[in-house]
């Protein structure tokens, strides 16, 4: 994928990305590419990040009856994220598995899996594919900008870093970046309406990560 | 005349308590979660679950009085991490073989007109037992159109330092001592 300044195939370049995911059944990787064309990757380039299954899921919360907020944890997200702190610069390509869906009570996650809720068994899993990341100036990532796809229907989407840190693991002997980032949508967007507004549309995302430096 | 004031009053009081009887309320296992979170090495949130509890809540909405007790099933462990349940749960930390539920006792609720804002009791954990203080974000009652009952709840938080209940793991390299613990209730009306 060449930068470009054409409007429309940098939108469409999320929709290539996807294709390029769902063709492969693996997360193209920039860095894998400059690799194989022999380029060596500098220091202050950009570093892929090898998400980490035990530190990356979503829980998503929403508003029952005006009352309580209902939460379900979704995940491990599996995917790449490729970083350049020093050209503040960044690409992220998700998958998140929606049939993982575990809100602790079994009938509830049988009920939500539904056509008209998360529609699993149609759309197993949701992605979310940006590449407009932004940083404070410590380098550190505050925001990242792109869009996310449920039920087969593509939507803008920004989350926002409550925290973000780097750090050395002393048991991995690399470099782990992460951090909880929060994001809004309304699930309407997604024809995913049903029970509101009993439960609210507004659905608060809240995402935990961690990637291991490659 | 001392003593007919004084049975004046304890009449008073009776006939307002009889008026407004405390109700009890039982929790909606489907709605009524415990989720701690806590630090991970300064990076990300850890977050976990215990999906097994039950309890039960009596309200008095005219004495601003209240009970709440419950039981969590504390090898209802649940992070979505096989490896972390099976080590949260081991003697280093929770030790579920040992303390397998995990109380709490609210008995001083504090009201702002019919919400409660706060219900301060005791956390059993770990063999342990100190008082904790929930605070209310969200509290509402309302007519559930599927039960055809009143249905009470919110979402309360406390923040708890777990050196308090003997369970220290990794405090010395990154784990912090303080968790926030996220609850979600919901109780139906008997």
């Amino acid at each position: 994928m060449k930068p470009s300044s054409n409007k429309a195939s940098r939108r469409a370049a999320p929709v290539v990305a996807l294709a390029l995911v769902l063709a492969t059944g693996a997360i193209p990787s920039r860095a894998q590419d400059a690799a194989a064309s022999g380029a060596a990757a500098p220091l202050s380039g950009p570093i892929t990040f090898r998400l980490d299954p035990a530190h990356t899921f979503a829980t998503f919360e929403v508003r029952h009856l005006g009352t309580s907020t209902l939460r379900g944890r979704v995940g491990p997200i599996t995917g790449e994220v490729l970083v350049d702190r020093a050209a503040r610069r960044g690409d992220v390509r998700l998958r998140i598995p929606m049939t993982t869906l575990d809100t602790g009570f079994k009938p509830l996650d049988a009920r939500l899996k539904q056509p008209d809720l998360l529609a699993t068994e149609q759309n197993p899993e949701a992605y979310f594919v940006a590449s407009n990341f932004h940083f404070d100036a410590a380098g550190a990532v505050t925001e990242v900008r792109g869009e996310f796809t449920f039920r087969g229907v593509g939507q803008a989407l920004s989350l926002r870093a409550r925290s973000f840190a780097c750090r050395q693991d002393a048991m991995l002997k690399r470099e782990v970046c992460g951090g909880d980032f929060e994001g809004q949508l309304k699930r309407s967007d997604f024809g995913a309406g049903f029970g509101t507004p009993f439960v609210a549309d507004a659905v608060r995302l809240v995402i935990q990560v961690e990637g291991i430096a490659g | 005349m001392m003593k007919k004031l004084a049975l004046l009053a304890a009449l008073a009081a009776v006939g307002a308590a009889a008026h407004a009887e405390p109700a009890t309320y039982a929790l909606d296992p489907s709605h009524t979660f415990v989720t701690f979170e806590i630090g991970h090495m300064g990076t990300s949130t850890n977050r976990g679950r215990f999906d097994k509890k039950e309890g039960t809540v009596t309200i008095d909405k005219a004495a601003k009085t209240g009970k709440l007790d419950v039981t969590v099933d504390t090898t209802s462990l649940n992070t979505g991490t096989p490896q972390f349940n099976k080590h949260i749960s081991s003697e280093e930390m929770l030790d579920v073989a040992k303390y397998p539920t995990a109380e709490f006792h609210g008995d001083k609720f504090t009201f702002n007109g019919d919400k409660v804002t706060e219900i301060a009791g005791n956390l059993t954990l770990h063999g342990k037992t100190n008082p904790v203080t929930l605070k209310a974000l969200n509290y509402n009652c309302y007519q559930s159109p599927m039960l055809k009952r009143e249905v009470c709840g919110g979402d309360f938080e406390a923040t708890i330092a777990r050196g308090q209940w003997g369970v220290n793991y990794g405090e010395n390299y990154g784990f912090p001592d303080n968790m926030k613990l996220v609850i979600q209730v919901e109780a139906v009306k008997q």
